[in-house]
């Protein structure tokens, strides 16, 4: 049997990691990959919560949770190519008409 | 005292006429210029005849200051009133006018300053429209702060004077106006917002019985009773340090508009640049708001502070007077001259309150109802000159008194007396608020009386630089005075002169009400010092 | 358990008639192509209806689909500003060049506006973690949409963009923080977690960093500092009609849930006195010193930026973050009188800010510029529309006689109540500061000429209607202001306490 705090840490680490890319990466795409690495890092601490409490909410939360992260991929990926279609880029630095 | 038409009060028709003014100014067609230049007239000339009642009813007798009954034309009906909850008590804002023997020569002074500047506003061209319908609605402002006896009521008709103002000098004024009109609209909003916490701090502060019911209020009067303190609250008790911040930000609030000492950089600027009848207002009334907001809401709510800081008070005040001539002989703008002086000769009226006596309230009093007839006087002088000339400049003229005989005549009265020549009304009041400050502050005073020696000279030299020398070729074309600016003028004039021989009428108004405030304060601020 | 749906039903009844408009919506927008008018009229009827029937239902006070969602008068009155706010924003749509220049998929936009509004009516009413989530996303999703709808415009699809990357990350970060309470509480039901918190069992560390990642979910819809580097990019460049949909009714929405999460979280119900101004708070979590230091932050931070802006948009933009400051000073005061305060502000602020946007959407349709420069002069060309927009703007600074005058004035009342005095200082110096920025506006439509010749500009009847019914409110509430504050202090009820 794994403790708890083993799968805490595990997904606290991907959460990390996908903070850390969604700062640093460039590309739209890339920043939009390291967004729903944060999500699934997020399912699986639900999911971890919700076997040690012996409680269904997190797991119902899960999948909502998945839903959710596909439409927003949906919907992200629709506006990258209709940024891409005016602008022939998707790195961050050269979206950069509005600025303060 | 009650005098009513059509069920309304005349207290509330003398401040809303303006606005029905502005109202049918507005409905006019914008071609219509004389249409609306004279309806303006008649509406400001109704408020003056309203102002004449309620001085030929006025009852001498009652002081007011800090009794419901002791006031006179009072009107009070609930405006606001929202049924407790668990959380908050009921809150009640009424609409509360009423006037005492402080406020009277102020709405005199009002109704009379915006009389007048209607009339010199006729040769205003631009977009006269406009012009008319903010110039009404800023009398209706300034009238408002002056017969409010409800903190909320007084704060609102406080700011409605702010927008007007700002465009009337930002739209009409000079080459500067924009910079000056926000600079203006900034610091007086700065004042302000301090006094609007303060006057929160004091609304749940103070308490009065309503029915059975205890509820807290925005009245001035109950917030002059300190058994009316809630027991535990901010402001509760004498002489602790919320009520010594509560009463700086008031003074800070009214210091703006007065201006004093280190809050007056505003008024040269706004005075250079507004156009004549706007100085006019400026001078004549706005001025006055300050001082008359610490006589009506910060002495007596805050005895103790009051009392405690009078010193620093006066000092402001000789400041004002030395610092306000003295930059007054370096200018070489003739407004800007008038702008400084006005700094100086409001310094006579902080001193006068100061000390804290009948006279020097007395003369403080008298001499904000004749700083207003006296510096209106002297922008319209400046307004008439600069009409013909279009120059400011005091050296670009000399020898005017041949050129233009009634002008000069009417110069002479005034110059006279800002620099208080017996005889004339100045003198009268710089000589009460004088002998005032003098039994308070003996060494204060006798540097402040340099003031006066001061004042003399740069309107001296000014006359001399003006009217006696040569005239300059350019000006040979100048044409004297004309009738409508007579009309403007000769009034300010004959008053001046008449209070100068027999000041009575006015000093009668506030005489009690002067007394009144003076025990009060004193009184109130005693009691308290004896509790400690 | 149907029954228990079929029971919470007729409670929603506004929100199912908002979702048979945007169905009815939608289906009209694939049958007639051509007919605009009608689907404004449709989605406009729509949404006068929900709003007519959730003013006419009893202000009822229940618990809905298994404590998913609550029903009370506090999500009554969001409601209620949340599809007045809609209702305007379409009929502005029908006005708006900028909107209209897009043909064919017209239907779309008023599918997701209406779609905008029904996840905002679930989010005020959300009492449960999951509950909030889902409602914030379907809020944000159709609103990245929205905000890139121009296709061709740069502006509009960087700033879709701007919105997606910061929505979708801080949503992932509160989602989070959602996963870490209910970790430490077992629940995700505000009461329930209300209830272990009193317990004082749960561990204050992990609790407080859950509750900033929560708030991080928050503060970006609020726009509050520092989560508002969207806001301004996304005001910009969304089109006006959209952008001021956003900055009254998804904010409205953003505090609402705020509001309640704050309230039915960390009151200490145990301790709760009829009459007290504070209420007591859970311990351990400093939750008046968070609130306050974020609202210092984002009204100092938005005033001060707008300072040098030179596009009316966002010099808005920048001015509704300093106005959510001011409502956060309400909410720091942890009192019922500094919510009620900010629902006052919300109903103010819908007007003027509604009308604010309004008149720059007109004066961009025919100068085709938003630029401040280019509204000199206009103070004789159209006056009008000067003057009502003078009119928002002074509210907005908050100087009588105008209705922001007394949201305002209610603001500074609850902290004043509280002797909250520094916050309250800060707060008044910073409405000065705003004065500045506001008058820039007003100043180059009256102090200047304009540059080129002054041809007056008509704007139809129709148009000049709506601006009177938002000027017309924001300036009689300034005067009469009993009905605001007596709506507001009895919507802040919220269900399940007293």
């Amino acid at each position: 049997m794994i403790p708890l705090s083993h799968y805490l840490l595990l997904s606290a680490v991907i959460f990390s990691v996908g903070v850390v890319g969604v700062m640093t990466r460039r590309n739209a795409i890339v920043v939009f990959m390291c967004i729903e690495l944060m999500l699934n890092s997020v399912n699986l601490t639900l999911v971890a919560f919700s076997s040690y409490l012996g409680d269904a909410t997190g797991q119902m939360l899960v999948f909502f949770v998945m839903v959710v992260a596909a439409a927003e991929a949906a919907v992200g990926l629709a506006i990258v190519i209709s940024l891409f279609r005016n602008k022939q880029t998707v790195n961050i630095d050269d979206i950069n008409i509005l600025k303060w | 005292m009650e005098i009513k038409f059509l069920h309304i009060g005349i207290l509330t028709w003398i401040t809303f006429l303006p606005v029905l003014g502005m109202i049918v100014v507005l409905l006019l067609p914008k071609e219509q210029k004389q249409a609306i230049r004279w309806t303006s007239l008649a509406f400001t000339i109704l408020q003056v005849i309203l102002a004449v009642v309620i001085f030929q009813n006025f009852d001498r007798t009652l002081a007011g200051i800090n009794s419901k009954e002791g006031m006179q034309f009072v009107e009070q009906y609930r405006w606001i009133d929202i049924k407790s909850t668990s959380w908050i008590g009921r809150i009640a804002i009424d609409y509360f006018v009423g006037i005492d023997g402080i406020s009277v020569p102020m709405v005199l002074l009002t109704a009379l300053i915006s009389c007048i500047a209607v009339i010199s506003s006729f040769s205003i061209e631009k977009s006269i429209k406009g012009y008319f319908a903010l110039l009404l609605l800023l009398d209706t402002g300034m009238m408002g702060v002056f017969v409010a006896l409800d903190f909320f009521l007084f704060y609102v008709f406080w700011e409605i004077m702010l927008l007007p103002m700002y465009f009337l000098i930002g739209v009409w004024g000079g080459p500067r106006r924009e910079y000056a009109a926000i600079k203006f609209f900034i610091y007086t909003l700065l004042g302000s917002v301090l006094m609007l916490l303060a006057m929160l701090a004091l609304y749940f502060s103070v308490t009065i019985k309503d029915g059975n019911e205890v509820i807290h209020t925005f009245n001035m009067l109950a917030m002059m009773n300190p058994e009316n303190f809630v027991h535990g609250s901010l402001l509760e008790g004498v002489g602790t340090s919320w009520r010594y911040v509560a009463y700086i930000a008031l003074f800070i609030g009214f210091a703006i508009k007065v201006p004093a000492f280190p809050f007056h950089t505003w008024l040269p600027d706004a005075h250079v640049e507004a156009p004549t009848a706007i100085s006019v207002i400026l001078a004549g009334v706005l001025l006055k708001m300050g001082t008359y907001g610490l006589m009506r809401i910060a002495f007596p709510i805050f005895p103790d502070a009051a009392i405690h800081y009078l010193y620093p008070l006066a000092f402001i005040g000789f400041i004002n007077i030395i610092y306000g001539a003295y930059c007054a002989m370096a200018q070489k703008d003739f407004k800007k001259l008038i702008a400084y002086s006005s700094v100086s000769h409001m310094g006579i009226v902080l001193l006068g309150m100061a000390a804290m006596n009948t006279q020097g309230m007395m003369g403080a009093m008298f001499q904000m109802f004749n700083h207003g007839t006296i510096t209106a006087m002297l922008f319209l002088i400046v307004g008439v000159i600069y009409d013909r000339a279009h120059t400011r400049g005091l050296d670009d003229f000399g020898g005017l008194m041949n050129k233009m005989p009634k002008y000069s005549g009417i110069m002479m009265i005034a110059f006279f007396a800002a620099l208080g020549l017996p005889g004339l009304s100045g003198f009268i009041s710089e000589a009460f608020s004088f002998l005032g400050a003098f039994q308070t502050f003996k060494w204060l005073t006798i540097a402040s009386a340099f003031g006066i020696i001061l004042t003399a000279a740069y309107m001296l030299w000014t006359l001399q630089r003006v009217f006696l020398g040569t005239l300059p070729e350019k000006w040979n074309n100048l044409t004297d005075i004309n009738g409508r600016e007579m009309a403007m003028l000769v009034p300010l004039a004959v008053i001046v002169i008449i209070l100068g021989i027999y000041p009575s009428p006015v000093l009668d108004l506030m005489n009690s009400s002067a007394n009144a405030l003076v025990d009060f304060v004193k009184n109130s601020a005693g009691i308290a010092m004896l509790g400690q | 358990m149907i029954n228990q749906v079929l029971q919470s039903l007729p409670y929603i009844v506004p929100e199912l008639i908002v979702t048979g408009t945007l169905c009815l919506v939608l289906l009209l927008s694939l049958m007639m192509r051509k007919k605009s008018d009608l689907l404004v009229f449709v989605a406009a009827l729509g949404l006068f209806a929900a709003l007519a029937v959730l003013t006419s239902q009893p202000f009822a006070s229940a618990c809905l689909f298994f404590k998913m969602t609550v029903i009370d008068p506090f999500s009554q009155f969001f409601k209620l500003v949340i599809l007045f706010a809609a209702l305007i924003v379409v009929l502005m749509s029908r006005f708006s060049d900028e909107v209209n220049q897009i043909k064919k998929s017209l239907g779309e936009y008023y599918f997701l506006v209406v779609s905008m509004t029904l996840g905002m009516m679930f989010m005020v009413s959300a009492s449960n973690l999951l509950m909030m989530y889902l409602s914030l996303e379907l809020t944000s999703l159709t609103s990245y949409v929205v905000v890139g709808f121009i296709k061709q415009s740069k502006n509009s699809s960087e700033a879709s963009l701007k919105y997606l990357l910061y929505g979708a990350f801080s949503s992932g970060v509160m989602l989070y923080g959602i996963s870490i309470i209910y970790g430490l509480t077992g629940t995700m039901e505000l009461s329930g977690i209300n209830q272990v918190l009193a317990q004082g069992s749960a561990n204050t560390a992990m609790l407080l960093i859950g509750g900033i990642m929560l708030l991080v979910g928050f503060g970006y819809k609020i726009s509050a500092v520092p989560f508002h580097f969207w806001t301004p990019d996304v005001y910009e460049g969304a089109p006006t009609t959209i952008t001021a949909f956003l900055s009254v009714a998804s904010k409205a929405a953003g505090f609402a849930m705020l509001m309640r999460a704050l309230k039915i979280m960390f009151l200490d119900s145990s301790a709760l006195e009829i009459g007290n101004e504070f209420w007591p708070l859970i311990h351990g979590i400093p939750v008046v010193e968070i609130l306050s230091v974020l609202a210092v932050l984002t009204m100092t931070i938005g005033n001060l930026v707008a300072l040098w802006q030179d596009n009316v948009k966002r010099l808005l933009a920048y001015s509704s973050i300093a106005q959510a400051g001011y409502m956060l000073l309400g909410l720091a005061t942890i009192s019922n009188e500094g919510y009620s305060a900010v629902m006052l502000y919300f109903i103010v602020y819908l007007f003027m800010n509604l009308g604010a946007f309004y008149v720059a959407m007109l004066i961009s349709n025919t100068l085709g510029s938003e630029n401040i420069h280019d509204y000199k002069g206009l103070g004789r060309r159209a006056p009008f529309l000067s003057v009502s927009m003078a009119v928002f703007l002074v509210s907005l600074t908050g100087i009588p006689p105008t209705a922001g005058f007394i949201g305002k004035w209610m603001i500074f009342l609850s902290l004043i109540n509280v002797k909250m005095i520094g916050l309250a200082v800060i707060g008044v110096l910073n409405s000065v500061v705003s004065l500045y920025y506001y008058l820039r506006i007003v100043r180059n439509m009256f102090l200047h000429e304009g540059e080129k010749e002054e041809v007056a500009i008509r704007y139809p009847l129709a148009q000049q209607l709506l601006l009177l019914c938002l000027m017309v409110p924001t300036l009689y509430f300034g005067i009469f202001f009993n009905p605001l504050i007596e709506l507001v202090q009895f919507s802040v009820q919220m269900f399940g306490i007293k």
